[in-house]
């Protein structure tokens, strides 16, 4: 889950890196009564969670006689159909130069791994692109509390070495907060140190809750009530349900509608072992979708037993024809179980999509 | 076969849960069926002296190991414990952990296989189906009546989306060296490039298929990494950028990660992609 910048801040200040001076502000008044204390220059920063919010126009300067005008424009605006309902509002800082940093998951060695750029506040992707050697990147070994100062010489190069302490504070964050990607663009150098000037942090999934985290903010509504039942649910906008189990054949599923002109609606993993009660609101839910008119479950047992799929399907009793494709454990007593109750059950993946194009074409 | 045989002892850690006791059961009904030795102790703490289906269980790894010989572990711990688990695996002299639990926080998926690595403890998984070598071994949940011995190796990220191939590859009459999940999640033990060595140096295993998602490039490092004639499949050419599509590692990260991409980067090296996986066997029967 990605954090906005400002929760992100708070984040990032507990392990001791440099912010700005700022405060949320939720309406345009509330900015007057905090100016003393940023000083004349500020920064007012949509808090929306979009890529390019700067290029987009969700970043605004302003000063104490512009601040409460200009964060009543910047309220008023949509940041790419983002609407603005939180404003950062900042120091601005005496820049002396921007660098760029970031700690990842490396997946090729399994380790994080950080980079660094003597550039900052620019699209690292793009810079990259252009001339490889301006990023640099060190891996470190999930084992070790802290950047070893040899790879930390490697990473800045010539950057001053004032840098080292803040990045490796974002070590800390990252390994601390379980993240998946802890960033700071730009990060500052001024008269008066360093400072983190951007924030990003995102959350591994997986560690929301030993993270306190009970709400998972980047899913919708109708989705994280597929996740409250262990589910991954995905809406488009065709006629076909679709439930598999296990991201990759269900994703296959889906790619095989494409492949035969068809069109899905919604697709749903049910996920490892997943029982009765799972498979009938799974079913009950695809179902649920407006438009749906045919349901195609694809699943293979593993972990999963097909008799207790069987049961599930025949507990929802939906309306929408439901075409089953099984294979696995228990496979036959399911087979029996969904003939009695006349499903039909077809004997290959492409067959079942085949059938359910003739329902739903 | 790459991995082990049939003379691979295994034990299975958190035996006494749902999956663990279910799936200790068909590992063995599949060891008594090919002669092998099978699951021969299990683990879960505070619950020594009970019985699995016959198999006995200790608190510990290492009093596992004290009484039954066996090199490879399959963890069914739950994912808040699994990363600790292969640890344990790792240091009490497992040479082969497959991890078959989902939703391991990553950091503690990395933590895990460095350590392990440390202690020459070889990691597939997390998140995966475990493997399958016909005819001589299973560890892990692969349904075993899918397979059929023979010449092709399968290794694939995906879990069901393996069975699926297995099952094309088998009805077309094309069997398995050794078929190997490794996992869907970003962080995994043994990548394509690693199962795609192993696969070089088996001498019953004349091709491979590598099945893959969106999310990240490992698909185009192993097949670079590989001599040997390799068939693929990608899912995901449909799915909607910017969405989770299920497991943690099916996410597309614009650009190289989103699997139309990644299909024309393979087709560009000239390695055969299928369309969908009806197609595999004939793909494989081209390149063999």
């Amino acid at each position: 889950m990605k954090l906005l910048e400002y929760e992100a801040k708070r984040v990032f200040a507990e392990y001791g890196i440099p912010v700005p001076k700022g405060v949320v502000i939720r309406a345009p008044e509330e900015v007057a009564a905090h100016l003393p204390d940023l000083g004349d220059g500020v920064v007012l920063k949509a808090q929306v969670d979009v890529g390019g919010r700067g290029k987009a126009g969700g970043v605004l300067f302003a000063d104490a006689k512009t601040a409460v005008e200009t964060a009543r424009e910047l309220f008023s605006r949509e940041i790419k159909g983002v609407p603005v309902g939180e404003i950062l509002v900042e120091e601005r800082l005496p820049i002396e130069h921007e660098y760029y940093v970031s700690i990842a998951v490396d997946r090729s060695s399994r380790q994080p791994v950080v980079l660094f750029a003597d550039a900052g506040g620019v699209e690292i992707e793009k810079m990259a692109e252009e001339d490889e050697s301006a990023v640099r990147r060190v891996i470190v070994s999930p084992l070790l509390s802290d950047i070893p100062p040899f790879l930390m010489r490697e990473l800045l190069g010539g950057a001053p070495k004032e840098l080292a302490p803040v990045i490796n504070s974002l070590y800390h964050v990252f390994q601390g907060k379980d993240a998946m990607l802890a960033e700071i663009n730009p990060l500052v150098t001024t008269a008066r140190g360093v400072y983190a000037a951007d924030a990003k942090l995102i959350v591994d999934d997986n560690a929301l809750a030993r993270q306190g985290i009970t709400v998972n903010r980047d899913l919708s509504e109708r989705e994280r009530e597929a996740e409250k039942h262990g589910f991954s649910y995905v809406e488009l906008d065709g006629s076909i349900g679709v439930i598999g189990n296990g991201a990759g054949l269900t994703m296959s599923t889906l790619d095989l509608i494409e492949f035969y002109n068809g069109r899905a609606a919604n697709f749903l993993d049910v996920g490892g072992g997943a029982d009765q009660e799972r498979v009938m609101h799974a079913v009950k839910l695809v179902a649920s979708m407006p438009g749906v008119n045919v349901i195609v479950v694809n699943l293979l047992g593993g972990i999963t037993r097909c008799d207790e799929v069987a049961k599930g399907i025949i507990a929802a009793g939906v309306a929408p024809t439901v075409i089953v494709r099984m294979a696995g454990t228990n496979e036959e007593e399911g087979r029996r179980l969904l003939a009695e109750c006349g499903y039909r059950m077809l004997d290959s993946m492409d067959t079942a999509v085949k059938a359910a194009m003739e329902v739903s074409p | 076969m790459i991995y082990g045989d049939k003379n691979l002892g295994v034990i299975v850690q958190n035996i006494t849960g749902r999956q663990g006791t279910f799936h200790t059961e068909l590992m063995n009904a599949y060891a008594r069926e090919v002669g092998g030795r099978g699951v021969v102790a299990g683990v879960a703490p505070g619950k020594a002296g009970r019985e699995v289906h016959g198999v006995p269980v200790y608190n510990t790894v290492r009093e596992a190991l004290a009484e039954h010989e066996a090199t490879a572990s399959v963890v069914f711990v739950p994912a808040g414990a699994a990363g600790d688990a292969v640890m344990e695996a790792a240091h009490a002299g497992i040479e082969l952990a497959v991890v078959i639990t989902e939703h391991i926080p990553v950091h503690d998926a990395m933590s895990a296989i460095a350590y392990a690595k440390l202690h020459d403890c070889t990691v597939i998984g997390p998140n995966c189906p475990g493997l399958l070598s016909p005819g001589e071994c299973k560890l892990g949940i692969m349904p075993a009546h899918l397979a059929r011995r023979g010449n092709v190796g399968v290794v694939s990220r995906s879990g069901t989306l393996t069975y699926e191939v297995v099952d094309e590859l088998t009805r077309a009459g094309i069997g398995q060296s050794t078929v190997v999940g490794i996992g869907g999640d970003p962080v995994i033990g043994q990548t394509f490039v690693d199962v795609l060595a192993r696969f070089e140096e088996d001498p019953h295993t004349k091709a491979v298929v590598v099945i893959g998602e969106v999310g990240g490039n490992l698909e185009e490092e192993g097949v670079r990494s590989t001599d040997l004639p390799v068939v693929t499949y990608i899912a995901g050419v449909s799915a909607p950028p910017e969405k989770r599509m299920g497991h943690a590692g099916a996410i597309i990260e614009g650009g190289e990660g989103d699997a139309r991409s990644k299909v024309s980067r393979l087709r560009a090296l000239e390695i055969p992609v299928a369309s969908r996986p009806s197609e595999i066997p004939k793909l494989i029967r081209e390149v063999l």
